[in-house]
């Protein structure tokens, strides 16, 4: 079946970036928003643009039936969920299908086998993938939490079964930070995904955080396009991602390659999906930590060194045809990089919403901004901090990092606060340069107690100097009304006679 | 004019003073040496409410955005948040006195949110570090902790509320 019209249900930059590919397919696309985007670029950008209710997500974007209804309403015959939100959310999967519309996604048995983590290990390892010594199953009460967690050795990571972006994820060194530890992924695994099942695993040190993409399709095929590496993170929330990772030995990278093929066969995965890998950067070893069943943030660094746009397979693939490559067509070239930019203050990572004034995307060579920030538009407080995603290209990392280093300097968003600062400093920085940076690196390097000039590219004074001529002519023009206001009569009056001459 | 400044907590006294051709700018840290700076209104210009400043041969673009008091300036990607108090509300914040509310007293936002859950009642008897309110923005959780033994004098918002930046959300006796 062909799919002639589309409805995203989602919002921001991944919204656009599924109207684009859907364009370039001749595909009409329907937006959908809440009340606090009416003013956003994905309801601008679509063929349609319908209202789904007010701005919490809860309310809008993640109402299923709403959504079904829009799609209804409008003719659209497929639904793409983009990712966040509804995009792994198995019941939506299977009332698009009652309806007879098409997710654009994995099948619901997908979903549902890889959202639960302890189901996705336990099929993943039948599958022959290495797996993070942990708890059999989940772990019930603080008691049981000390008891497995001595088991498998200090320091231990406490995972919510169906957490993910950051919550229901904590981190204990010792066995005094596990119990509030294990509260704290309990409730915000009952608040945010209404199960409060947690699970512990041994936490590496010093590991990188590796990722393997893989496609697969109903006729039973399945193909990975190398990996990503994603290890600059702050709170469990990536940062930058690059492709391919420099600590990734070719026969490595091949080898983890195979295993996420097979295990993507193992569960007739269909679509777009995202194998995630805990890397041992000393020992090279790999363990699948969990597999994410939609397209991710940083698809477009794999799509740049290798040429294929996934949003288009992922809708050929949905259509029920067969991949358009085969593995040994897929080849990657060059090295790409990719930054989130954030409304967030660079030092405390706290968020930072507002109203942007001055907007100037880098542009030239090898650059691809993906964004929804405008000049004049504010952004909301109900939904993710990130405005864009700078991607850079370059024929190896060294310029790759060259390309991006001027793209930085490019960039200009002024009226909020944004990591784009952050990102300055991290691409200058020599774990980063060489790349022996690993998930601990922001945290280590950038933490707030460090005390760094994020501002060093710009002479103190500069600042001083500008704020106070602003002050002063602040000053003045109150000066200048107060004496307008005075001789109104007098104004008048030279404007009268100024007519009648 | 004569200005105090403070940027990234340190102090400075600023003169300007507007020539017909050029700004005098004498910038004074604490015990360090005035400098002065002439700067030509040629490479000070503003294009479309964007400043465009030659400073030592290399030119900034930049955009300020003020009320009178607090200023933040955004250059290549930087920024500062600037306060600026001229003559006329130095008087003021001196009449003031010292006597201004220090953050133990209460509990404000940082940012705007949602506060998902308020731990204690009014008269509830609190130690340092323990939690007394949940508030989400921007997806994530923040628990706010008290910072000292205190007693809950009054509690300002409800569950399920939304509320603006710097607004206060608990009072602490």
């Amino acid at each position: 079946m062909n799919i002639k019209k589309v409805l995203i249900a989602n919002r921001g930059e991944i919204a656009i970036r599924v109207i684009r590919s859907c364009r370039e397919m001749n595909i009409s696309t329907v937006a959908v928003f809440s009340e606090a985007d009416r003013n956003s670029l994905h309801v601008m950008l679509a063929d349609e643009a319908y209202c789904i209710g007010p701005a919490p997500s809860n309310e809008s974007y993640l109402v299923i039936d709403k959504i079904i209804e829009v799609a209804k309403t409008s003719g659209a015959d497929a639904v793409h969920p983009g990712y966040g939100f509804l995009s792994e959310n198995a019941s939506f999967a299977r009332k698009l299908k009652k309806q007879d519309i098409i997710f654009i996604g994995p099948t619901e048995k997908n979903i549902k086998d890889m959202g639960d983590k302890l189901s996705a290990r336990e099929l993943f390892k039948k599958a022959g993938v290495p797996i993070v010594p942990g708890s059999p199953g989940p772990v019930e009460s603080e008691k049981d939490a000390i008891k497995v967690s001595k088991e498998i050795g200090f320091p231990v990571i406490i995972k919510a079964s169906a957490g993910g972006g950051g919550k229901g994820i904590r981190v204990c060194l010792d066995e005094k930070e596990l119990p509030s530890a294990f509260r704290a992924c309990q409730s915000e695994g009952e608040n945010y995904f209404n199960d409060s099942r947690v699970f512990i695993e041994r936490f590496i040190q010093n590991p990188k955080h590796i990722e393997i993409q893989v496609f697969g399709d109903s006729h039973g095929n399945a193909v990975h396009f190398f990996d990503r590496e994603c290890s600059v993170q702050r709170r469990h929330q990536k940062l930058i991602e690059e492709a391919p990772s420099v600590s990734v030995p070719e026969e490595v990278r091949q080898k983890m390659g195979e295993i996420a093929v097979t295990a993507a066969k193992s569960i007739k995965y269909e679509g777009a999906g995202t194998i995630e890998f805990i890397f041992d950067n000393s020992t090279k070893e790999f363990f699948f930590m969990e597999m994410n069943t939609r397209l991710q943030v940083e698809h477009p660094v794999t799509e740049m060194i290798t040429g294929h746009d996934f949003v288009k397979e992922q809708i050929k693939v949905a259509q029920g045809k067969k991949l358009s490559v085969k593995q040994e067509q897929i080849e990657k070239k060059g090295h790409s990089i990719e930054i989130r930019v954030c409304a967030e203050d660079p030092i405390s990572f706290i968020p930072c919403p507002g109203k942007i004034r001055r907007y100037r995307s880098p542009k030239g060579p090898f650059i691809r901004v993906d964004g929804y920030a405008y000049p004049g538009y504010k952004i909301p407080i109900y939904y993710d901090p990130m405005i864009s995603k700078l991607i850079v290209w370059g024929k190896d990392r060294k310029d790759c990092l060259k390309v991006l280093n001027r793209a930085l300097q490019e960039y200009m968003i002024t009226g909020i606060k944004t990591n784009l600062v952050l990102h300055r400093n991290i691409i200058a920085h020599p774990k980063f340069k060489d790349g022996t940076y690993t998930t601990q690196f922001i945290e280590n390097e950038f933490g707030e107690r460090k005390q760094k000039d994020f501002f060093m590219y710009v002479d103190e004074h500069v600042f001083l100097i500008s704020a106070a001529i602003t002050a002063y002519k602040e000053e003045k023009r109150k000066d200048i009304s107060k004496y307008n206001y005075q001789s109104q009569w007098k104004n008048t009056g030279r404007a009268q006679s100024m007519r009648t001459q | 004019m004569l200005f105090e400044a403070e940027s990234n907590k340190k102090k400075y006294t600023i003169h300007v003073n507007e020539g017909v051709l050029d700004w005098k700018i004498k910038i004074h840290q604490d015990k360090k040496e005035p400098i002065q700076y002439i700067v030509s209104k040629n490479d000070y210009q503003t294009l479309d409410k964007t400043i465009s400043f030659i400073f030592k041969n290399s030119s900034y673009l930049i955009d300020v955005v003020g009320d009178g008091i607090n200023y933040d300036v955004y250059t290549r990607g930087s920024y500062r948040s600037i306060k600026i108090f001229n003559d006329e509300m130095l008087l003021h914040e001196s009449l003031r006195g010292g006597d201004s509310l220090s953050d133990d007293k209460e509990l404000k936002s940082g940012m705007p949110g949602k506060i998902l859950k308020v731990l204690v009642d009014k008269g509830d008897q609190v130690k340092a570090g323990e939690p007394i309110l949940i508030m989400e923005a921007m997806k994530m959780e923040n628990e706010m902790l008290a910072t000292k033994d205190t007693k809950i004098k009054a509690v300002h918002v409800k569950e399920g509320q939304t509320v603006e930046a710097d607004v206060k959300l608990i009072s602490f006796s």
